[in-house]
């Protein structure tokens, strides 16, 4: 890695963590979309609100579960609700997965969204919003409770993460909107709520960058992300993909396909954004009797040829 | 019961790795795994600079960072205070590996040899192998537990045999004649980022 993090920064955690963060905050956002659309009376809005977002998050899981270096133990994951945010993660997931489940069986598949009674449909609605907030925010939690990252450890990133899975919640209901043949004005109406996402999420972002970049201990993981290995990944993916283009084609009120491409960079921009918060988590070297200890890049290996087979 | 810790001696390390190497021989750790690891680190400004050297391990904190975030109960302070990894428990998540502000712990997904792959294992990598896969495991963490086999034998870890400048001790800091308890007191043992509140049981005494 050529960058200033060289042995501080973490890196057991990369893409099927990121997917998976991606995954469970995009799954919560759209089914709190739906649950909204529901309450608003948009029955196909509503429905594939409920039926995304729970097999989001599940695929999230399963990445999780992959990720995982003895997943034959997965069932212990629960064990420690009082300290750890995995365990008290896998409750949370698990209960929202289920009443989104029920909410789905009940209602959303069979297409009995519109009529009948709408308490129940409502009540349940409501709880599965509310365990699909928290989804949405228990991970930039997890995160933050790894103290040695004071990267992570911050409260603006479980207040990033939630508006981000919150926006492209809203992005991934419009794109399969635009594929089921949704009214314009009832997309043009998400797309217009997903502007004040995406504007809140821009500047949760700024100060969250703005604020690491000031401290000490975070200047390299501020760099690392700005102007370092990850830059690439995070002007083009996070702010280009993710925030700037969705912006523009939602202010502008294109639909149809221009709406659906937007979408799909948005939620492209998503896991980006997950994916360089993972990049840049790292340590503060350890210092003692006035010296820091900082790890140093091992020289390119001298004798190549000893890394190769002799020739059969 | 006791609360076994350590004192290093930054005044005698000089940095040869010692311990890092008998660490890795008594423990069978494969390629990039370091339960006991010597950082090095300069200060000053010419003329006057100082190249330190400083061994770290895992510091079997009183509060640590990575008991509290292990989701199945895995890791966990025995009664001697030592942390240790119930390796059938571990379901190799890596939050613990997140939660140490020290990088102690480690994650070895397959076990690999030092010589290059293709190779036939020689008899002793076999048992090396053999070794690392029924103590530690592959798939799980892993992390120094202040040589618990040996300490059963009444032996003390090799890092600490090991060193030629005797910088490690090694002893029950609850016990205040024990010589641990004695140098850090009078020595004014610290140690490493206080600031994180994982109350650390490896204590370093300054070079004077």
């Amino acid at each position: 890695m050529d960058s200033k993090l060289f042995g501080l920064a973490q890196t057991e955690w990369r893409w099927l963590i990121a997917i998976y963060l991606f995954l469970a905050g995009a799954g919560g956002g759209a089914h709190i979309t739906g649950v909204a659309a529901d309450f608003m009376g948009w029955t196909t809005v509503a429905t594939i609100g409920i039926c995304l977002g729970w097999p989001c998050v599940l695929i999230g899981c399963l990445c999780l579960l992959a990720d995982l270096g003895t997943v034959q133990n997965a069932w212990r994951v629960a064990r420690k609700p009082d300290t750890s945010w995995i365990a008290r993660g896998t409750i949370i997931i698990s209960i929202f997965m289920i009443v989104a489940f029920i909410h789905t069986i009940l209602w959303a598949w069979p297409g009995t969204m519109a009529g009948g009674d709408a308490t129940a449909r409502h009540v349940v609605g409501v709880i599965g919003a509310v365990f699909a907030f928290g989804t949405m925010v228990y991970t930039g939690l997890l995160l933050g409770d790894a103290i040695p990252m004071p990267f992570w450890s911050t409260a603006l990133l479980p207040i990033l993460f939630f508006f981000s899975a919150a926006s492209t919640g809203v992005m991934a209901v419009i794109l399969a909107g635009v594929f089921a043949g949704v009214e314009e004005s009832t997309l043009l109406t998400l797309a217009r709520a997903d502007i004040v996402l995406i504007v809140v999420e821009a500047l949760v972002l700024a100060a969250y960058l703005h604020g690491s970049y000031r401290h000490p201990n975070t200047r390299m993981s501020a760099e690392h992300v700005l102007s370092g290995p990850a830059a690439t990944m995070f002007w083009m993916g996070v702010v280009i993909c993710g925030l700037l283009i969705p912006l523009v084609i939602d202010a502008l009120g294109i639909h149809g396909t221009g709406a659906a491409i937007a979408s799909i960079l948005g939620l492209i921009g998503g896991l980006c954004l997950r994916y360089v918060v993972l990049a840049g988590g790292a340590m503060y070297p350890m210092s003692a009797a006035g010296t820091d200890f900082r790890p140093v890049r091992r020289p390119k290996d001298p004798m190549p040829a000893m890394g190769k087979l002799p020739p059969s | 019961m006791a609360s076994y810790g350590m004192v290093i001696d930054l005044n005698r390390c000089y940095g040869c790795y010692a311990c890092m190497l008998a660490c890795k021989v008594a423990n069978h750790t494969p390629p990039n795994v370091f339960w006991s690891r010597v950082l090095k680190g300069e200060s000053g400004t010419f003329p006057n600079v100082v190249r330190q050297s400083l061994p770290v391990l895992c510091f079997h904190c009183e509060d640590p960072g990575c008991v509290k975030v292990c989701p199945t109960q895995a890791t966990y302070i025995g009664d001697d205070g030592v942390v240790v990894i119930d390796k059938d428990k571990c379901v190799g998540c890596k939050y613990c590996l997140m939660g140490c502000p020290y990088g102690a712990r480690y994650t070895v997904p397959e076990w690999k040899s030092y010589f290059p792959e293709g190779l036939p294992l020689s008899e002793l990598e076999e048992f090396q192998k053999k070794a690392w896969e029924e103590k530690s495991g592959c798939g799980v963490a892993t992390k120094c537990d202040f040589c618990t086999s040996r300490r059963e034998e009444g032996k003390e870890p090799s890092c600490v045999v090991a060193c030629p400048a005797n910088a490690r001790i090694f002893g029950d800091l609850d016990d205040p004649d024990s010589e641990v308890s004695i140098r850090i007191k009078t020595d004014k043992g610290f140690v490493l980022k206080p600031e994180q509140g994982t109350k650390p049981k490896v204590y370093y005494t300054p070079p004077r």
